[in-house]
């Protein structure tokens, strides 16, 4: 047999065959598209119940309260851009600071603690904007790892 | 001309147009499906990290549009029926997660009101849905 007389026996395919590898990203490419669209992105929080008095997982004194008040963070109205308007200061236990400084104050209160007690309980005045809300529960989980934040409802 | 001589005959169909058409097919349907969604509209708020909360199946997803109004999955529910219409979106789930797709510009009124009747119909959680700064998540 010879295989260097290309004008004799079959013809020799001088390209790359590149149909396996359209197939192969093909499927690649409809994985990606149906899944990307349905994975979700957000943050978990706890209710506390309001219909039964649940006793309380700790005691009073170690509870960490942060409270959002439209009074100390403009936040009233829907936001403009990215971020918190600069002058936002929260209230962290009884503590007005800055927004900014949220993730290294809670990370100095709660980063010490074992991981069930990182609870942050969370209250947020009414006519405080969603997204400004949100965006302090990013500041505040953001200095700490797994922190859960339990939302403290009124009423 | 006899046919069988001079230039080679081809044995297989070439199948590569046939591909080309279907992945420009594909990619177009996969750009139009998110917007062909039933459901409301809502513009989720942008945060910086927030945390990964798995694939929207499987959840049950409660939306609180621009006006207020609240849908589970794709149905819009009156707010004195949002109890029976959550139980009945719950079904015989063993292990269900709810998550709150709320709009970023709601009072946090609108949310914490959701998350009370949720919580009157025996969760405990819910996630809230945010998008990253830098992720592709449905929700624009």
């Amino acid at each position: 047999m010879e295989f260097n007389r290309s004008d004799s026996g079959s013809s020799l395919q001088s390209e790359i065959n590149i149909t396996p590898l359209v197939d192969v990203v093909l499927v690649l490419l409809i994985i990606f598209m149906v899944v990307v669209p349905l994975l979700m992105q957000g943050y978990d929080v706890n209710i506390p119940k309001t219909s039964t008095n649940a006793t309380p997982a700790q005691s009073q004194e170690s509870r960490l309260i942060l409270i959002i008040s439209p009074t100390t963070c403009r936040i009233l109205g829907p936001l403009a851009g990215e971020g918190l308007p600069t002058d936002c200061r929260v209230i962290l236990g009884d503590q007005k600071i800055a927004a900014t400084e949220l993730p290294a104050r809670v990370g100095d209160i709660l980063g010490n603690r074992p991981a069930e007690k990182r609870v942050l309980f969370l209250a947020a005045d009414d006519r405080a904007n969603y997204e400004g809300v949100l965006r302090i529960l990013d500041l505040a989980k953001s200095g700490v790892e797994d922190l859960k934040v339990e939302f403290i409802t009124t009423n | 001309m006899r046919l069988g001589e001079g230039a080679k005959m081809q044995a297989s169909i070439n199948v590569t147009p046939l591909v080309d058409v279907v992945l420009v097919l594909l990619i177009i349907f996969m750009v139009m499906a998110p917007q062909m969604r039933k459901g409301p509209d809502v513009s989720l708020p942008k945060t910086e990290k927030p945390t990964q909360q798995g694939d929207e199946r499987g959840r049950i997803l409660v939306s609180i549009d621009q006006a207020g109004g609240l849908w589970i999955n794709d149905n819009a529910v009156a707010p004195e029926h949002f109890g029976e219409a959550l139980r009945a979106a719950v079904g015989a789930e063993t292990d269900p997660k709810v998550v709150i797709r709320g709009d970023a510009k709601l009072n946090f009124r609108q949310v914490r009101e959701a998350m009370q009747a949720i919580e009157q119909t025996g969760f405990r959680g819910v996630g809230l849905i945010a998008k990253g700064r830098n992720s592709g998540t449905r929700g624009e």
